[in-house]
């Protein structure tokens, strides 16, 4: 399945996946806790210079991953155009705009193979829980590989549906779709019991 | 490879067993005592030849009789059942939980005790001594249903189990990989179950049992179990087959 | 074990999934995507527990970075978002919409459809509201009112959440784990 890391390797995709994330959330905390314009706006400078430094295309496409936020900008820009805290707004706004781009830089140059191990070394404590790593590690394959099954059948149902039907698909699609994902629960667990269990 | 050493053989065994659900019976009365090297397994449709596959393998657990493999309970010895038996579903897509044929193929070998370095190397010899080093990466959505088929039959082969229960081997596969697989499976030292409809895919086997209505209809030697078969499937294909698809 | 396993990670795909059917929308002209019914199912089918793992699943992999999210989002950035509360809330959504089911012996329609209006909505729009009134810096009511445009969205799922389960129950009844 299509991951959201970048295929223009960086010299951020060498560096291992746990001080990332470390730095990442320090960084997040520290740009909650600043009420400076000069601290705001330094930091979006800097992680634009970074998206930049690695090459229009992977600027352009860490630009891309900030559009669904456009609705909010324009909110936010309506709202304190009205009250007149223009300061305030831009603040709030740099501030998100500026955590949302520093966290999808982690996700655009980070494996996925690479998260999934920090998140087993994060499991870990769980083992005692009786959550073992190893069942982990099978759910998260589960989902990677039945998410396009479940979707290749909902574009069935739908092309089916246009076939006979003038009037726009709707979401009568998901009880079917639901009862897939049954079905093939119970295949997925006998195909494990069939390789010996969990 | 390490692995341990397993239980010694002493074959298949049912008794009594039946298996009903949902009010209806589908398997009635089998006492069955399956030792030899190559079984075959023959019938109509809607039968009962998957379900008699799935209760001896131990996915599901008879609800009359019992069944025993190497002197165990195959429902509940799960662990202990990966040494002795390794089934091959009739639809691979219910049997592939992974999203790349590595790791599907690694997934038996791990559940055996293998680590993962072990198993990876495992299933590399296992793909390259049939031809499909290349596939190791590969997503399995980007195999073809035939294709598929056979990565599910590979897998089991990779673990190497004492007998291997196959479910219509060869449906979907082309001429080529069949001929080779037939080749491969001909060459195991161990005890092979298969279902299928086509008798000529039995040359060479000990036993064929014929299933029909979930009950043993007949059980010998290939050439006589078949040649009955043969007769009773152009009786019914003469007299419009389908007026007894009532039920 | 195995069942479990399957069964949570089934409907975790069938969350992302549901996020990715064409969004309606409604004659207000507020689109609206499935995704929070696929959190809604997940209870009321799987029952409180497996339907938290499940969503709780689902949530871990957006973050770690697969586009699963409505819109084809995902990866760290959406938790530092607008959104964050409405994703974070998804597995108690699940789980509080799953504990109506099993506790409360009404026939299995009504009983998801009240799960899911108490657990796939208000419980979902608790935590949502509250992440979007700390993301973007304003009151809680505030927030609220940006929101409440897609209620009426959110109330028609609850709808549909009943009719699937009870749907799914009458085809599967074995298979509807929050009853089984
Ligand atoms: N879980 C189930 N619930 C209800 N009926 C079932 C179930 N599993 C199997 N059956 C029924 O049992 C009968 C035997 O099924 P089975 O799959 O074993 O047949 P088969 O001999 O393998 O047929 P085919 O040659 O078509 O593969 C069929 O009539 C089928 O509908
Ligand atoms: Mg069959």
């Amino acid at each position: 399945m299509l991951t959201l890391t970048s295929p223009i390797e960086t010299r951020l995709h060498t560096i291992a996946a746990g001080p990332k994330l470390a730095g990442l959330a320090l960084a997040t905390f520290g740009l909650m806790l600043t009420q400076s314009m000069w601290g705001i706006g330094g930091a979006a400078l800097f992680v634009a210079g970074v998206y930049t430094a690695f090459g229009t295309e992977f600027a352009r496409h860490g630009l891309r991953l900030l559009r669904p936020l456009w609705p909010f900008v324009l909110i936010i820009l309506l709202w304190h155009g009205w009250t007149g805290e223009i300061a305030a707004g831009a603040l709030i706004m740099g501030r998100l705009l500026t955590a949302v781009a520093l966290a999808n830089l982690v996700t655009m140059t980070t494996r996925l193979d690479d998260m999934i191990g920090v998140m087993e070394r994060l499991a870990q404590p769980l083992a005692r829980l009786g959550l073992s790593p190893r069942v982990l590690a099978v759910a998260v394959a589960l989902v990677i590989r039945f998410t396009p099954v479940l979707m290749d059948k909902a574009g069935q149902l739908m092309q089916a549906w246009r076939a006979r039907s003038a009037r726009r698909v709707n979401w009568r699609v998901v009880l079917p779709i639901s009862l897939m994902a049954l079905d093939e629960a119970e295949h997925v667990a006998e195909a494990i019991r069939a390789r010996g269990g969990l | 490879m390490s692995q341990p050493p397993s239980p010694p053989f002493a074959g298949i065994s049912l008794e009594q067993a039946g298996y009903a659900i949902a009010g209806r019976t589908i398997l009635s009365d089998l006492t069955l005592s399956l030792t030899e090297q190559r079984i075959g397994v023959i019938g109509r449709n809607g039968s009962g030849k998957s379900t008699f596959l799935r209760l001896v393998s131990g996915l599901i657990s008879p609800t009359a009789g019992q069944v025993r493999v190497a002197g165990l309970d195959p429902a509940k010895d799960r662990k202990a059942m990966l040494r002795q038996l390794g089934i091959l579903f009739q639809n691979p897509d219910h049997q592939i939980i992974f999203p790349t044929v590595g790791e599907e193929m690694a997934f038996g070998l791990r559940q055996q005790g293998l680590d993962k370095a072990e198993a990876d190397s495992q299933v590399r010899a296992v793909l390259a001594a049939h031809g499909r080093a290349h596939w190791e990466k590969e997503p399995v959505t980007a195999l073809s249903q035939g294709q598929r088929h056979l990565l599910c039959l590979l897998s089991v082969l990779a673990m190497g189990p004492n007998t291997i229960l196959l479910d219509e081997p060869f449906a979907g596969l082309d001429l080529p990989t069949q001929t080779r697989l037939s080749r491969s499976l001909a060459a195991l030292t161990q005890q092979v179950i298969t279902i299928t409809h086509d008798p000529a895919a039995l040359q060479g086997y000990d036993r064929v049992i014929w299933l029909e209505a979930g009950r043993v209809r007949a059980d010998g030697p290939v050439e006589a179990t078949v040649a009955a078969f043969r007769a009773e499937m152009d009786r019914l294909g003469a007299a419009d087959a389908d007026t007894d698809l009532t039920h | 074990m195995e069942k479990n396993v399957a069964y949570i990670a089934l409907f975790a795909a069938l969350i992302a999934v549901l996020g990715l059917v064409p969004q309606i929308t409604l004659a207000t002209g507020v689109p609206i995507t499935a995704q929070s019914l696929g959190v809604m199912l997940s209870g009321t089918v799987l029952g409180a527990r497996r339907g938290f793992l499940a969503a709780l699943l689902f949530v871990g992999l957006v973050a770690l970075g697969l586009p699963l999210l409505s819109g084809g989002r995902g990866g760290l950035g959406v938790f530092a978002g607008p959104s964050v509360g409405f994703i974070i809330g998804f597995p108690v959504a699940a789980f509080v919409a799953g504990f109506i089911v099993e506790k409360w012996r009404a026939g299995i329609g009504i009983a998801s459809f009240a799960g899911a209006l108490i657990g796939g909505v208000l419980v979902l729009y608790l935590f949502g509201i509250t992440g979007m009134a700390l993301v973007l810096g304003k009151s809680w009511p505030a927030a609220a009112l940006l929101v409440g445009t897609f209620i009426p969205g959110d109330l028609i799922k609850a709808v549909m959440a009943g009719f699937i389960t009870q749907g799914l129950a009458k085809l599967r009844p074995l298979s509807v784990l929050s009853r089984a």
